[in-house]
């Protein structure tokens, strides 16, 4: 067995230009593949039989759902990423982690808001201050802490490990989130997807279309977090690159 | 899983459905040309800086 051998399988990714060599054709491809499932995720959408309870707002479960897995999955590739940058110092993981922040505080909104949306028509009010509304919308407080932090310092550095801290402190919402409907009583339903029990799980009528949604969503974070990933890569170049030149 | 027509009347509840799809999209249109502005901005920022450390009176 060569050292090569030995290497983490992810190593290749922790160089920036094995990076930029790898996401300049990664991107597009699951650019392409979100394109692709969104496009069929919505015409089962709008091709499945309304339901026999919440009528055509069944429909805003396809959108509603992902986007709640999303915000709660960024969040978790957040405190991955900010843990690496934390104690690797590494720059590219402190880039992945400023990059999945704002993508991550939109899938949050966006949970929050179709969810409010689809909670008028069927518990009649678009908020209560239950355990699983509340955790996501505490969720969203952590995103918009992470971001305000990094742009409130001057120092990049100190703003980097500051935001980190705090992402690191967010995670514990992770499980409070996820466990809140079976922890306390909650006006919001428990979980109904491919890990629910069986008498909970949803029909496959409906069960597919969210699968794919799901995927789309999900293939649609990793194009967009690359991109972004990228263009931290490139701000940071041209920033050495502007130092360099008024330092010579 | 009937495929046969597509149902896009939401009735009494379009004032709900309709929004929540509207503001999804909005949000992922948000998202991409974000993302996509950003890593123009910053790659055209770095060539820029690159080609002048080259050639200083670029």
């Amino acid at each position: 067995m060569g050292a090569r051998n030995n290497k983490n399988p992810f190593d290749f990714l922790a160089n920036p230009e094995r990076f930029m060599a790898f996401s300049r054709w990664a991107a597009p491809m699951f650019g392409a593949i979100a394109g692709v499932l969104a496009l069929i995720g919505l015409i089962l959408t709008f091709t499945v039989p309304e339901d026999y309870q919440q009528g055509d707002t069944v429909r805003m479960m396809f959108i509603h759902v992902p986007a709640a897995i999303l915000a709660s999955f960024v969040y978790l590739c957040l405190g991955i990423a900010s843990f690496l940058a934390l104690v690797f110092r590494h720059a590219l993981a402190d880039a992945a982690a400023q990059a999945c922040a704002p993508l991550g505080a939109a899938f949050t909104v966006l949970a929050l808001a179709t969810g409010s949306l689809w909670g008028k028509p069927m518990w009649g009010t678009w908020w209560v201050w239950d355990a699983r509304l509340t955790s996501v919308l505490v969720l969203l407080l952590f995103y918009l802490g992470y971001l305000a932090l990094r742009g409130a310092l001057d120092d990049e550095q100190k703003a980097a490990r500051a935001a980190a801290i705090l992402a690191l402190g967010g995670v514990i919402n992770l499980p409070i989130v996820k466990f809140s409907v079976e922890w306390w009583n909650s006006l919001h339903q428990g979980s109904s997807t491919l890990f629910a029990k069986s008498e909970d799980r949803l029909p496959a009528v409906y069960a597919w279309p969210m699968l794919v949604m799901c995927l789309a969503y999900l293939a649609a974070f990793g194009s967009l977090w690359l991109v972004r990933i990228r263009a931290l890569v490139w701000r940071r170049k041209a920033r050495a690159l502007a130092l360099k030149a008024a330092e010579a | 899983m009937n495929l046969g027509h597509f149902d896009f009347d939401a009735g009494k509840y379009a004032v709900y459905v309709w929004p929540a799809f509207a503001l999804s999209a909005a949000v992922f249109v948000w998202m991409i040309v974000d993302s996509l502005a950003s890593a123009r901005r910053w790659r055209t920022e770095a060539e820029r800086r690159q080609a002048q450390a080259k050639d200083p009176s670029k």
